[in-house]
Parts: structure tokens; C-alpha cells; sequence
């Protein structure tokens, strides 16, 4: 059991575990903090600032960011500060300068309090560089396909030397992370692409499922299943069977019992 | 063309830790002049280091290089002190003489002409570095004398 400390956050006493950052204690608590980069899933990176809190107490009066901050004894936390407002509006107007048309990226301002941005890019992509596919890609998935490059303004996300990549499984994380759509995945007849503004960073042929013909999955992906969920439990890949059928063929009780070995137990 | 024996003797200077990646990529850098494609993909192979986290990092540091670089290259310092000694027309020099821009290399891979901010030695201003060896308060006509002497070697 960890230990506890005790902390402020807006005026409410809370005692958190030692190790949790700000913005988990918060969520705990229900209190509202906006967010952009912070994914439960993925580890904590910093980098959309959103997240900013005033602190003072037992360290120094400043402006951190919640979702890298740890708690500490005697922490006094305000989220919601005439400061913190004016300085997360301009945040959210220079995110909002290079994505100005991304809805989710427009209804998080909405909700700080700002409509328009004073700033303007010269060139839009709907990426503002959060960091989550990077990260999920990295992190949860290891595929290792997508990476950083460039530096400053130029910085972007992309796959090893700009090309189709190899390592990518088509799996479709860095699409579902995505806070702005920036990334997007399309299933075109039997190939599947996943692209972002002015670059297609991956492109598979899609497997059929045996029961109803329909392509689904690419090859590597399910390759990657097999090696990551089944061979671990002792099973192995041994028909393709889309997630669909495979719900009409093994209709579970719930909870799910075990699968049968040799079984491929898609559509869980 | 893969070199995998140049390589793998690099290789072989560095314990086996992930820690070591920037010194390889130097020796390799060293040994080509810029890093081929091919053998990131190898050290990759070698040293367990995803490529794409040593793209990014290639991408990262000004030093890499991923293009082919010259025979020389000409860093024109554009420092503070070096721009209001007139480092712009040092710079302007070298662009007309080698009709090459800044990040480029001439045709015949003998000189790449790039920028930095301040290298330090502004007493020098405005300086040029050209390899390892450095030239202080150059002057237009100093430096197209200087690229004569390089372009005889």
C-alpha cells in the first residue's frame, strides 16, 4: 500500500496516493481539467499544456502541468485561476491557429472559452502534435512505426524515412487515438490505408474472412494478434474469422468463458 | 551499397547498450560523410534500436546529415556578432562562387555550404569554419581565396 499524502485541490482536502499525478487526483475527484495529449492508456507526456494548474504549498508558487506533476505532502492546487484561464486561452488559440476546422479541437475551446484564434498558420493539418499516436504506436502496441521528426514548426509525424511503412500492422491505434482525426484509416474494397494530411504512412491488402468472404484485417495484424493474445494462452491462429462471424459462430454467455484451444476467438 | 564489414567494426567499438547509438551514428557519419539509409536500417537490425526512433533522431540533430555531403564543408557562422561584421556577405560570396544555396552541395561533391547561429568565437567575426578549421574575420575577397585553396586539394 502506498503512502498517503494529503493535498488541496480548489479548497477540497483530498488524500491521494503517493506517485499520482494532479490531473489523475483530479479526475478522481471529479474536477473538470481540459486535456488534449493525456490518454488514460498511455504514459504521460506534456506536451499539449492544456493541462496547466497553479501550485504553491510545499514547492514553489508556478504554473505546471497537471498530467506530469506528482503529488506531493501539502500541495495546494488551483485548476481554475484567473491566470490559468488566460494563459490556457492562449494555448488553446495558437493549437487552434494550425487546426482551425477540427471540431473536437473546437468544442474543448468552446468549453475554455474561446471561439476564434487571433492567430493564423500559414499552412493547416488538423495534427497538433500531441503526441498520442506516436505514443500508442510506441508504447502499447510496439510496433514502432510512427516517429517524430524535424524540430520547432516543422515538426511532424511520420513513418521511417517518409516512406509506405514496413514495421506499421495496420492495426488502426494511432487513428483511434487521434484527438483531432488528423490520422485517418480507410477500407477501400480489399486494401486498407492509413494516411494523414498529404501523406499516406501505410497501405495493406486485407485478408478475408473465411466464413463470409469480407476482407477485414490485414495479414500483419493478425499476425501480431497471434503473437501478442493467443500464443500467450497457448492458442494459435488457426482460421481467419472476422469479428462479425465470429460472434454469429461463438455466441458466449456473458461473461466469456474461456476459448477453446486452437480457436480463433475474434470479436471479443 | 551496404557496407556491412565498415559497420560491424563500428559496431564493434560500442558495448552492445542502447545508450551508445549517437556515438555509432557518429563513427558512421565520420566514415561516409552522411548516413545511408541502408545502414540505419542494419545498425537497427543490430542494436535492437527501432529505426524510426533513429530517424528521428537523425532528424533531430543538426549534426546528421542524411543527404550526401561535400568533400568540405563550409559552416558560415551568422551569429549576432558575425551578421553586423558582415557575415551576409561572406555568405552571399560563397553562395555566388559555388552557385550552390545554404544546405547545399555542389555537383561535384566538393563543398557543402551551411549556416550556424554562433559558434563562439565572435572576437573572430565574421567567422568561417571550414572542416575543423576555423577562419576569423573573413572578408568576401579572404573567402574566395580560402575556397580556391580547397578546391586545388
Amino acid at each position: 500500500m502506498a503512502s498517503k499524502v494529503n493535498i488541496t485541490i480548489d479548497g477540497r482536502q483530498i488524500q491521494a496516493p503517493e506517485g499520482m499525478t494532479v490531473l489523475e487526483v483530479a479526475k478522481k475527484e471529479g474536477i473538470f481539467i481540459p486535456t488534449l495529449c493525456y490518454l488514460d492508456a498511455l504514459e504521460p507526456e506534456g506536451t499539449c499544456r492544456l493541462c496547466i494548474v497553479e501550485v504553491s504549498g510545499s514547492i514553489r508558487h508556478s504554473i505546471r502541468v497537471s498530467c506530469i506533476q506528482e503529488v506531493r505532502e501539502g500541495l495546494i492546487v488551483e485548476t481554475n485561476t484567473e491566470r490559468i484561464q488566460r494563459n490556457r486561452r492562449v494555448l488553446m488559440e495558437l493549437l487552434l491557429a494550425r487546426t482551425p476546422y477540427s471540431k473536437e479541437l473546437l468544442d474543448l475551446a468552446k468549453k475554455i472559452g474561446v471561439v476564434t484564434s487571433r492567430f493564423h498558420a500559414e499552412e493547416f493539418d488538423d495534427c497538433v502534435r500531441c503526441g498520442r499516436c506516436v505514443r500508442v504506436c510506441r508504447d502499447q502496441i510496439g510496433a514502432h512505426a510512427l516517429c517524430w521528426v524535424n524540430r520547432g514548426y516543422q515538426r511532424t509525424v511520420t513513418t521511417d524515412f517518409d516512406r509506405l511503412s514496413e514495421y506499421c500492422i495496420g492495426c488502426g491505434s494511432c487513428v483511434q487515438v487521434c484527438p483531432t482525426g488528423a490520422l485517418k484509416m480507410e477500407d477501400r474494397g480489399n486494401e486498407r490505408i492509413i494516411y494523414k494530411w498529404g501523406q499516406i504512412l501505410a497501405r495493406f491488402k486485407l485478408e478475408k474472412c473465411s466464413k463470409c468472404g469480407k476482407p477485414f484485417a490485414p495479414r500483419k495484424y493478425l499476425e501480431h494478434m497471434a503473437r501478442k493474445v493467443y500464443k500467450p494462452r497457448g492458442q494459435e491462429l488457426a482460421e481467419i474469422v472476422c469479428p462479425e462471424c465470429a460472434r454469429k459462430v461463438e455466441r458466449r454467455p456473458f461473461p466469456a468463458p474461456e476459448f477453446p484451444v486452437g480457436k480463433t476467438p475474434f470479436g471479443f | 551499397m551496404l557496407d556491412i564489414e565498415t559497420i560491424d567494426s563500428i559496431l564493434a567499438k560500442f558495448p552492445q547498450t542502447k545508450g551508445n547509438l549517437i556515438a555509432i551514428l557518429h563513427e558512421v557519419q565520420n566514415h561516409y560523410r552522411y548516413l545511408p539509409e541502408e545502414e540505419l536500417r542494419y545498425i537497427s537490425k543490430r542494436t535492437g534500436v527501432p529505426i524510426t526512433q533513429i530517424y528521428s533522431i537523425v532528424n533531430f540533430y543538426n549534426r546528421f546529415s542524411l543527404k550526401p555531403k561535400g568533400k568540405h564543408v563550409i559552416c558560415v557562422c551568422l551569429g549576432t556578432a558575425c551578421h553586423v561584421k558582415g557575415a551576409e556577405k561572406v555568405i552571399n560570396e560563397v553562395k555566388m562562387k559555388l552557385n550552390i544555396d545554404v544546405g547545399e552541395t555542389t555537383d561535384d561533391m566538393k563543398f557543402t555550404l551551411e549556416e550556424v547561429r554562433c559558434i563562439g568565437a565572435c572576437s573572430l567575426a565574421p567567422a568561417v569554419v571550414v572542416d575543423e578549421k576555423t577562419y576569423g574575420k573573413v572578408t568576401p575577397k579572404e573567402m574566395s581565396s580560402i575556397l580556391a585553396k580547397y578546391n586545388k586539394e
